[in-house]
């Protein structure tokens, strides 16, 4: 079942494949540094704060 | 341009489209739009990425009424000042606008929005910043849905970049071929081996190339239920093309120009005599717009554009751009953009119909043109006869500041040293003569401590 508007670009099949596999992969590595940065803040440790908030860098 | 006055360069996206009235730019929002357009602006991430300089700001034009019946409204985008294409971008300019893209979409997710497109024709520097000009690339995100514009990004981003980085900066011109970015099997082969041991470029353009070419006969519905990516996993996808963006470099060094200014024959007090000329002059003549054409690392774009003047510094060779662009960056520069440019075969318009991305003609004529010392190689290294080349920048400005650089100069010596000297009307008095079929000259003064002249003339309209 569909379950957002189509795109109005062909996202190609292979493009999508590899995405959802690599998706679930990197996915995991940011919800383990999560839950480390979670550990290590019950040890008094400050969370990082996010780059994409204020920053205007790019 | 099409008789309603819609532009050339916009017409895949139905969401709306560009068009001039008048000579201001709009863009005419689709009703099929509507919905994304609202969460814009209503969820406060227009503001937050106007606010970084992400995205180009715009007002609602309610006083123009829509072009069609699918319109909505429109909306009057700020101008940019100098449009440019990536073929035309140093490195650092390719990985500032890729960078900008990825910052935006991990914006966007955070606000339920993501970007439906990721083309690197949708960002131009502004302000001396890669910003976002299409305001109509953003759809509502839904937890689950891949990111389409994946295959674009690494496509018009990671392997072009990627390729300068590890085989060759001049690689950048295989954007100017394929418009929707380089194939990725082209990059893929094209890319040195040891690119396979990095994970970043293995997964994002090796093994993406080869899913392409395995699953390219299959049809798979991006957006149903079993192939999801939740929002965790798009998060570590972006975060994954930006530690792949962030970790290529590339070092400008041993090229043309690189070094050009210590090996000149130039005194300090000719260089100094020349600066002050070119500001004077840009002072007194107030153009808004200067193309300085072989400007090298900016030294005499800098004293053009102090006069107020956005100026567009040229040059043929990626490190001097590239070093011009980081001074840019780092005095925080406004008004100076410096582009690629091969003038003895200048950008071409290209794309659908020829239309989509201008020549680099039509992108002026402009107020001002600088050409100081490059008369000598267009004339002696590439063959152009000077009435060819005073019609070349007549049509191109209106003021002309240019440098007569004579055959007893040692730069123009080295250049012939090696060939027969074929150029027997270049001299002062030939110069001067093909010049003033086409421009009046204002002035002309003898570089101090040197054998050269530099003229100021108008163009005759």
């Amino acid at each position: 079942m569909q379950f957002a508007p189509l795109p109005y670009l062909d996202p190609g099949s292979g493009s999508i494949i590899i995405q959802i596999l690599l998706a679930v992969l990197l996915g995991l590595g940011v919800a383990l540094r999560a839950s480390w940065s979670r550990i290590k803040s019950l040890f008094g440790a400050k969370p990082k704060s996010d780059e994409d908030d204020d920053s205007s860098d790019a | 341009m099409p008789k309603t006055g819609q532009l050339s360069a916009s017409f895949r996206d139905p969401s709306g489209f560009l068009f001039t009235d008048n000579g201001i730019l709009y863009r005419q929002i689709n009703r099929v739009y509507s919905k994304d357009y609202a969460r814009l602006m209503d969820s406060g991430l227009y503001e937050r990425l106007v606010k970084a300089g992400l995205l180009i700001p715009h007002i609602e034009a309610d006083q123009i009424s829509v072009k069609s019946d699918a319109g909505l409204k429109v909306i009057q985008p700020e101008r940019v000042s100098f449009i440019s294409y990536p073929y035309e971008w140093s490195f650092s300019q390719l990985k500032d606008a890729a960078l900008a893209t990825l910052s935006i979409q991990k914006r966007a997710l955070k606000m339920d929005m993501s970007l439906k497109d990721a083309s690197a024709y949708n960002i131009q520097f502004v302000r001396g910043k890669a910003a976002l000009i299409d305001t109509l690339s953003f759809e509502i995100y839904k937890e689950g849905q891949p990111w389409t514009a994946y295959k674009q990004f690494c496509q018009h981003f990671l392997a072009p970049l990627a390729l300068m980085s590890y085989r060759d900066v001049r690689l950048s011109q295989l954007l100017r071929v394929y418009i929707d970015g380089v194939p990725l099997d082209l990059a893929s082969g094209l890319l040195p081996a040891k690119t396979k041991f990095n994970f970043s470029l293995l997964t994002h353009v090796h093994i993406h190339a080869r899913a392409q070419k395995r699953y390219s006969d299959k049809v798979i519905a991006p957006r149903t239920g079993t192939l999801r990516v939740s929002r965790q996993a798009m998060i570590g996808l972006i975060e994954s093309l930006e530690t792949a963006v962030r970790n290529l470099t590339w070092k400008p060094a041993g090229t043309e120009w690189g070094d050009y200014y210590e090996n000149t024959n130039y005194s300090d007090s000719a260089f100094e005599h020349k600066k002050i000329l070119v500001r004077e002059w840009s002072v007194e003549k107030k153009p808004a717009l200067v193309w300085d054409f072989g400007g090298n690392t900016g030294i005499f774009s800098r004293e053009a554009a102090s006069s107020g003047a956005f100026t567009v510094s040229f040059d043929i060779d990626p490190a001097a751009v590239e070093q011009n662009y980081r001074i840019v960056k780092s005095n925080k520069e406004q008004n100076v953009l410096p582009l690629v440019l091969d003038l003895t075969n200048p950008s071409p318009s290209i794309g659908w119909n020829n239309t989509e991305r201008d020549s680099f003609g039509a992108r002026g004529p402009v107020d001002m043109a600088l050409a100081l010392a490059v008369i000598h190689h267009l004339a002696i290294s590439n063959n152009v006869p000077l009435p060819q080349l005073a019609d070349f920048f007549s049509a191109h400005c209106k003021w002309l500041v240019i440098e007569f650089v004579p055959k007893s100069d040692s730069q123009v010596q080295r250049l012939l040293t090696s060939r027969e000297d074929i150029f027997p009307n270049y001299t002062r008095e030939g110069f001067e003569a093909a010049f003033s079929s086409r421009f009046t000259i204002n002035k002309a003064e003898s570089v101090r401590d040197s054998e050269r002249t530099l003229y100021l003339m108008e163009a005759r309209s």
